[in-house]
């Protein structure tokens, strides 16, 4: 499957990423619009930083998935690229997956738990396309 | 080749996938003494607050056993285990021969020797009979007492209040959920229920169910009656070993297994609720019987059992729940006791905010998160790799301590962080 990385000497910080990622996972899928929508559209994705390092990080979509296990309702789930895709009609907001994740790459929103889900639906990656230093990339990973 | 999986909540159905993955044509026969498959005991209590209906407490598609080509016994018990013979008696006369065969028997709701528990209207909460008859009792009484302050009870109070009815908690210890958690956390979810309207009796045991033939109150120790229609019984699990008793399968708390979910005897595994690891936190043996664990041990047991060779580290305690808004994580050692233990804590009582780290010669070893419970993942893996977080710990309870704070850990130490997903911010840096 392809997943997103993020080049840490490129990223500086500028928070594109989140800002997209939010206007993506809104209703109306426009940023002046998604400002009032309630509940308010979170990112998926944090930019994080430590010492010289700056890094735009979200799910890993882990393989064994660590959140997929611990969920108790079967929300979490892979899907057949591999990918971990979240059911949010299964989802209780127990938080085990928050519990596990060892990215911390799982919110919450209002009672279900919301993370990556690579953009279903759309052609291309919200993240991806928004960062302006080319540090958000893709990379086609083999199956294990 | 012939697998046998005796229990079919998590521990079973996770090793039947696990042994798919390696074999796709081995027969798979699966022995469960309930008949309602495929949900989800932890949902339970949702299910019984209302919040979910009986079609959302699966867990897997219903095609499952289908699909994984699975040959069912259900409704049957798994009587006796003859290791010699290589097969197991069921409670209908059947014998089932295997070659490979996974107990994953669970546990049972331990019910506390009071008298009068045999009156109508005491339950449990462990099997989704048991939610049915205590959702069927409401219809001709709506006050309840729960026998017990942990985690089911608490979870079952909280789906009785959501069912408008009056709740009593009656807990021995002077804390609620002090498996889970330290005194100060434990106050601020006591607090947080009360404020809803659930009352708790804290240091105190009941005597006595009173009533003839049907439920009409409890007696505490000190005297005090509560009147009641329902009695609800959350007193923890105790691993099902009916089935290996008299056999040389080695138990101690639980079924004692190595880290290939493989009890002393070969061809014979054990996962779940039933099976005793090593606790990471403690490094001592212990039951974690947690649905996390559970899952992770069958699956593992189920590559192992079908010829592959993943190892098992070792469970760790952890738990997360969520009344009224207000969530809450624990994992690991949350109140320690020893001198060689430090605890680092934020509190903000006022918020509901709590945090707290357990470290022991700068490990991790436990952790509280309440309200801002996010970062918690973190923390679990941090237990979990046992690695020395000294260059980061003035930074653990931060407002801002994420992800990226241990990336230099990550770096370091290359050989304890070897997953994949890892090695990911090796190659996306210098």
């Amino acid at each position: 499957m392809e997943k997103i990385y993020c080049k840490i000497e490129k990223c500086l910080g500028c928070r594109s990423c989140e800002i997209a990622c939010a206007v993506q996972h809104s209703n109306s899928k426009d940023i002046f619009k998604a400002i009032r929508e309630t509940p308010t559209p979170l990112s998926r994705r944090k930019v994080q930083a430590v010492q010289d390092i700056i890094i735009s990080d979200s799910c890993h979509h882990c393989d064994p998935a660590p959140c997929v296990y611990a969920c108790m309702s079967g929300a979490m789930y892979k899907d057949e690229n591999g990918a971990t895709k979240h059911n949010k009609d299964k989802c209780v907001g127990c938080w085990m997956c928050i519990m596990v994740c060892p990215f911390s790459a799982i919110s919450r929103q209002e009672k279900i738990a919301i993370k990556c889900d690579l953009c279903e639906g759309r052609d291309g990656y919200a993240c991806v396309d928004a960062c302006p230093t080319k540090a958000l990339f893709t990379k086609e990973v083999s199956e294990t | 080749m012939k697998y046998l999986i005796i229990g079919g909540s998590a521990a079973g159905i996770s090793a039947i996938e696990g042994i798919r993955t390696f074999d796709k044509t081995g027969e798979i026969i699966l022995v469960s003494d309930e008949t309602y498959q495929l949900y989800s005991r932890c949902l339970l209590s949702y299910y019984l607050a209302g919040v979910i209906s009986e079609e959302k407490l699966k867990f897997k598609e219903e095609n499952f056993f289908e699909k994984n080509k699975v040959k069912k016994f259900l409704g049957i018990k798994a009587e006796k285990v003859y290791p010699e013979e290589k097969y197991v008696l069921l409670s209908d006369g059947t014998k089932l021969n295997y070659d490979k065969l996974l107990i994953g028997t669970g546990g049972s709701a331990k019910l506390e020797e009071i008298p009068g528990k045999e009156k109508d209207g005491v339950f449990v909460l462990r099997k989704i009979d048991d939610a049915k008859k205590i959702l069927s009792k409401l219809e001709q009484t709506k006050r309840v007492v729960v026998l017990g302050g942990g985690l089911v009870g608490l979870r079952a109070a909280y789906a009785l209040k959501a069912r408008n009815c009056d709740v009593s908690v009656i807990v021995k210890s002077q804390q609620i959920l002090s498996q889970m958690l330290d005194f100060s956390s434990a106050k601020i979810i006591q607090e947080h229920l009360e404020e809803k309207g659930i009352k708790f009796y804290l240091g105190l045991s009941a005597k006595e169910i009173v009533g003839n033939g049907n439920v009409k109150g409890v007696i505490l120790e000190n005297g005090q009656k509560i009147d009641c229609g329902i009695v609800i019984i959350g007193k923890g699990v105790s691993p099902n070993l009916d089935l290996i008793r008299g056999t040389n399968i080695k138990t101690h708390w639980g079924i004692v297994v190595d880290e290939n979910l493989r009890t002393n005897i070969e061809d014979i595994y054990a996962a779940g609720d039933v099976a005793e690891t090593v606790d990471l936190s403690s490094d001592q043996p212990d039951i974690n019987a947690l649905w996390p664990c559970a899952v992770e041990q069958g699956r593992i047991a189920g590559i192992n059992m079908a010829g592959g060779s993943e190892k098992y580290d070792g469970s760790l305690g952890m738990n997360s729940l969520e009344f009224y808004g207000l969530p809450v994580i624990s994992a690991g050692i949350t109140r320690p006791k020893g001198a060689d233990f430090e605890e680092l804590i934020k509190q903000d009582t006022k918020n509901k905010i709590y945090k707290k780290v357990v470290l022991r010669n700068n490990r991790i070893v436990g952790m509280i998160l309440v309200r801002k419970i996010e970062k918690a993942g973190i923390f679990t893996t941090l237990i979990k790799k046992k690695v020395n977080v000294e260059s980061i710990r003035a930074k653990l309870l931060d407002e801002t301590f994420d992800f990226a704070k241990i990336i230099p850990l990550i770096k370091e130490k290359k050989e304890i962080f070897k997953e994949k997903e890892y090695q990911d911010y090796i190659f996306t840096s210098k």
